[in-house]
Formats: C-alpha cells, structure tokens, sequence
C-alpha cells in the first residue's frame, strides 16, 4: 500500500512532476520494508511484435453476408416462401402439362366456374380449366421472362455503365443516348415491336415464343440500368484508394472489377430486388394489353386480363391470379432487399 | 539552380511548371504557377504551405496524377511530364511512388492487405511464381514492421497507424527511387506520428530513398527534412536547406508561416506574436518576380527592390544569430 501513498500528488511529486528540484527527501516510512516482493509490480516483457497482433477473428466478406441475411426470423420465413413459390412455379406446370390451346373441358359445363374446394383448389374457369393449373404455368412464364430480362439488363447495364462511369470522353454522348432512349414512349415501342417481331421466331420453337417478348423489355431497359451503375461508379470512381491504384500502374479494367464493382454489390442487389418484380409486373402489364406472350403460352398477365370479365360473377377468378402475382413480386422484392443489406458490410458486425 | 551542388546528383528537376484546373469555360484555375526546384539522390526535400497552397497538385502533377499545363518535369534527366511513351510512363510508375495522406480512405476496404500490397507486382509482373511474390510481400510486412499473418487480413481491422504502414509497405514493394510523401502522418493519432516518421526515416537509409514530404506541419518538417521549399498560393516563395530557413527566414511570408509555430513553453507561447502576412504587401505593379540566390543554397521568390530589403533582412538576422553565439 505504501507503493501507492508515494504516488499521490504531495508536493514532492509535483515538484518532481514540474521538473523542480525535491527540498528534501520525505522520510521512508518505516514499515517499509515489510513489502512482500510478490506484491510489487514488475516490468513485463515488451515485445514489439505482440502489439502488432490483431485479436479479433478473422474476417470474411461471404461468410459475413450469410450471417447477416439469417441473422432475422423474417427473412428466412420470406425466403422459404420465395422457394416455395418459385419451386411451384416450375415443378407444378410440369406435372399439370397445363396447354392454353387444349382446354381441359371446354363443352362439359359441369365442370365449369366451379367453386374453390379439396378437389379444385382455385376452383375451375369457364373453359374447365383447373385455376391451379393455369396460374402456376402463368406464373412459370412470367418468371422466366422476368428472370432472363433482368439477367441481360443487368449484365448490358452494368458493363456499359461501368465503362461509362470511367471514361469522360464516353460521357459526352452516352448521356445523349440516354437522353434519347429514356424519351421514347415505351407503350409505342412495346406495341410496334409486339407487332413487327410477332411469330419471327417461330423456327426456335418454345423459347421463339419469348424472344419478341424479352427484346422488348431489354431493348431500352439497360440503359436506365447503365445510367445508374454510371453514377455509382462516378461517387467511388475519384476516391483516393483509386488513385493509388492508378499509381501503382492498375488497368481501367482491373480498378473496375477489383476496385469498384465490390463496393457495389450492395447497389446492384438493391437494384435486382426491384427489377425483377418490376419486370414481372411489365410482363403481365405487356400481355394483359395483348403485347406479351402469345395464345399458347400461359401467362399471368394474359389470365388476369380474360378473368377480368368474370369480376362480377367469380371474383375470385381474378383476385387469385392477382394475390399470386402479389406474392411472388413482393416475396421476391423483400429477399432482395434483406439480401442488399447484408452484402453492405456496414450491417456486418 | 544546381550551380551550388554540383557534387550532387540531380534526382527530380521542376521546371517553371504550371498546374492549371478548368473552371467551366475557358476559366482556368491555376493552383500552381512558375514552380522550380531541384531534389538531390538520397534527400528529403520538404514542399510545407498552408491548405490550398498547392503543395499536393504539385506533388501529383510529379506523379502523373495531375498534368502540368506549362512547363516540364525531368527525373533522372528524362522528361516525364507531358506526353510520353508507354515504357516510360511504367518506368515512372515503378520508380517514383507515393504514400498518401489518409490511409484509411487509400486502401481498398474490399481487399486483403496481400492483394493491397501485391497490386503493383501485380501489374508489372515482378515476380516469378506465386511464392516468390508471397515472399516478397512477406518482407514488405516485415519492413514496416507488421506479421505476415496480417495478409489475409482486411484493411478496416487494422490501427490507423498500421494501415499507413500498409501503404508504406505498398509503395516500398515496388522498389521505387523516389516517393512522394503527400501529408503521411496528417491524418493519424499524435501517439503514433513518430512511429511513421522513424520508420520512414529507416527505409530511406536501409533503400536510398528520396523522399518529397509534403507537410503543413513545420515542426515535422525541420525534423525530417534536409531542405524545405515554401509554397504560397500556388508559388514558390523560398528554398533553403532546413535550418538555414529555420534561422534566416527572409521571405515576409516564411516569417509569418514561422511566426505561427506554436511554443511549447507557455511563457514564451504567450509572449509569441504571429505576424500576419498578406498579399497586399506586394506592389501589384512591382517588376516581376522570380526565383533569386540570395545566399548559396537559399533561394527566395523576388525582384531587384525585394532583394535589398531581403539582404538587409538577412544582415539583421545573421548578425542577431552571430550576437547569440
């Protein structure tokens, strides 16, 4: 304890502390000595190279994503049904072998607008057609051609952004272009197109069908896609740790994909999430006005447009169809969302 | 200017650059404006001067970053500024490097300090195999005094002070001659400032290096560096080696800049005057001005009637300093 009492701010260690010369020496306390030596602090070793070492585990960015996403009883519920959907969406029309051209029972009126029950989950239309039937393979459609549109979008979207976002020459008439494309009515577009390309693709067969339908909907669609990577990458394009890239001699290329793209994985999931059931959305707007697929494919957009007739008599009929297209845009645009939070590794603790 | 050393060899000349900005327009800006200066092989040569000055644009019109205007850079008797040839701007980018001043915003978050550290091999290929250049960024981790372990490592899990040795060890991989410190230790804790310095100090011994050290910080500066050049709104007014601007400081605004020094003695910190230097002080329609020897080695930016005033500014201090010895 008398270890401590020597310490404490008397005028002898002020003095000392202000670099005065002590008056006198304060007497030792007598019972000094009785110290046990165990009692006192000793030096401990200094190694330089200890200091240097970081305790906290180790950190990685994926593993880091999955936590996070998990990390909420909410996300993992609207995931599972984001899987289940989908899952429907592509294993139910197969077993169905739902065709739109082969009614099931077009003149048995027995088997017409029957009520929701065990037997006919979503009831039956006024075809004979199992409501079940017609939207899962509607739904299969929409989602496809919702899928690869913003595959291709995206990835015209995010190259051509990037390019642009880098180079200043590139953006003197790029945003001419985007000026241009962004002011044509996308009504006009989508009908002249649904009319020229119609039935050009036969030769393809299946996929033919969504072809016309895609092409519509990538053809003035990436360069809303590219004008917003452009300003993402124009925010981080000027940051320091791009310049010591270039000082360290580091190609465009390499600084786009190893410098700028990482930090926008968060943006680009954040845009996918909305893309995708903007997109589907576009899809059954585009068949409901008889733009979209053709009569033999099924379609959301094309079912809720002839189910709309029957809104007086069998309202169900067209609500089913809706809720369907409601859950699956929503399921889907919340994963995304939950998705871009947890690839920002501001959210990672 | 290099008549006085002439024993030495010239490593970065700077000739009457300009560093001009576009302002919209035809408006230009021009941040730096008539800079000239030599660094000798194996000095540090100090660029100090309030914000805005224009030390960093100088310091990145040398590295390329920013294009000089008017004027050129030679480094190693070869011109770099300007239009030049492919191998020749790799031949820069490998001899001359920098260090930047925050670390925390010139390190890729979204990489591991191995990949941060390689980058340069990376792009030059300076090595054979993979081992080879682990082994070399291993070294580069030693030299700056971190554990290899620290490569798979990101940067956000380090010190601050860790991550601008980081950059050190990024810049000293590449084996440059010559480095371009832009403010190192500006944006770090005051604990570990001296940590940075002394570790700069030991590379440039241990590798030969030639620093330019770009400070606001003049206590730094007379600690580090062996000449200083003072910067003032884009110009040059004074260059002399470190303790000779320290003892005779003869352009009115190195006087202020010295003037403004804080003293850690509170008694003399109270009696410290600052002199205010403006630009009205100068005759707008005095003759122009350049870059004059007023003593061997100590140069000042001005014309006929400055220099008498400066010499006799020089007599009082150089007699004040003879009484005092």
């Amino acid at each position: 304890m008398n270890y401590f009492k020597k310490h404490m701010f008397d005028k002898y260690s002020l003095d000392r502390h202000f670099g005065k010369a002590p008056q006198e020496e304060p007497a030792q306390e007598e019972n000094a000595a009785e110290i046990n030596e165990d009692e006192l602090f000793t030096f401990a070793e200094f190694d330089e190279k200890k200091s240097e070492v970081i305790a906290a585990p180790r950190y990685s960015y994926w593993k880091s994503v999955w936590k996070t996403f998990v990390s909420s009883k909410i996300t993992i519920a609207v995931s599972i049904l984001v899987i289940v959907v989908v899952a429907f969406a592509f294993i139910q029309p197969l077993i169905s072998q739902f065709d739109p051209m082969k009614p099931k029972h077009p003149i048995e009126y027995e088997y017409h607008f029957l009520s929701p029950s065990w037997e006919h989950l979503f009831g039956t239309d006024g075809e004979g057609n199992e409501v079940f039937d017609v939207v899962w393979s509607g739904a299969r459609n929409s989602l496809i051609v919702s899928l690869i549109a913003t595959a291709i979008d995206m990835v015209i979207g995010i190259v051509i952004g990037a390019i642009w976002g880098f180079s200043k020459k590139m953006d003197k008439w790029m945003i001419e272009v985007y000026n241009v494309i962004s002011n044509v009515p996308f009504l006009l577009l989508a009908m002249i197109l649904a009319y020229v390309l119609r039935n050009k693709f036969d030769q393809f067969g299946e996929v033919g069908a969504f072809i016309p339908l895609i092409f519509t909907m990538t053809i003035t669609e990436w360069v809303f896609v590219a004008y917003f990577i452009r300003t993402q990458v124009m925010i981080i394009r000027d940051r320091e740790y791009n310049l010591a890239s270039k000082c360290l001699g580091t190609s465009t290329w390499t600084m786009v994909t190893k410098n700028i793209l990482p930090y926008l994985i968060s943006v680009i999931m954040t845009y996918i999430s909305r893309q995708v059931p903007a997109l589907i959305s576009y899809e059954v707007f585009l068949s409901y006005m008889g733009l979209g697929l053709d009569e033999r494919h099924a379609s959301l957009g094309r079912t809720i447009s002839q189910y709309t007739s029957y809104m007086s008599g069998y309202p169900h009929l067209f609500w089913i169809p809706v809720l369907i297209l409601a859950l699956i845009s929503i399921s889907l645009y919340i994963v995304g969302q939950k998705l871009a939070d947890a690839a920002d590794p501001r959210t990672h603790r | 200017m290099s008549t006085t050393n002439n024993e030495r060899e010239v490593i970065l000349s700077v000739r009457h650059v300009d560093v001009a900005f576009d302002v919209g327009g035809k408006k230009k800006f021009k941040a730096v404006s008539d800079a000239n200066f030599d660094i000798y092989r194996g000095e540090t040569f100090a660029l100090v001067g309030e914000s805005g000055s224009g030390k960093t644009t100088l310091g990145r019109a040398v590295i390329r970053i920013n294009p000089c205007s008017a004027g050129e850079i030679f480094f190693n008797g070869e011109r770099i500024s300007g239009k030049i040839s492919r191998q020749q701007d790799r031949d820069v980018i490998r001899n001359i490097q920098m260090i930047f001043q925050d670390p925390a915003a010139s390190l890729n978050e979204r990489a591991t300090i191995e990949y941060c550290i390689s980058e340069g091999l990376y792009n030059f290929h300076l090595y054979k195999d993979n081992e080879e250049r682990i082994a070399k960024v291993d070294k580069a981790l030693e030299d700056v005094g971190l554990l290899p372990e620290h490569k798979s490592r990101y940067p956000h899990e380090f010190s601050g002070g860790q991550r601008q040795r980081v950059g050190i060890a990024r810049a000293m991989i590449m084996e440059p001659q010559f480095i371009i410190a832009d403010e190192p230790i500006s944006a770090l804790d005051v604990s570990i400032r001296a940590q940075v310095l002394n570790l700069m100090n030991k590379l440039k011994k241990e590798k030969n290096l030639t620093y330019l050290f770009i400070a606001h910080d003049l206590s730094v500066v007379r600690f580090i560096a062996d000449r200083i050049a003072v910067i003032h709104l884009g110009k040059i007014v004074e260059i002399a080696e470190s303790e000779t601007l320290f003892k005779y400081p003869v352009h009115p605004y190195t006087v202020s800049l010295l003037s403004a020094v804080p003293m850690p003695d509170p008694i003399i910190e109270k009696q410290r005057e600052s002199i205010v230097y403006t630009k009205e002080e100068d005759d707008p329609n005095a003759s122009p001005r350049e870059m004059r020897e007023i003593r061997p080695g100590h140069f000042v930016y001005a014309n006929d009637e400055d220099m008498v005033a400066f010499e006799e500014r020089l007599k009082k201090l150089e007699s004040y300093h003879a009484e005092q010895a």
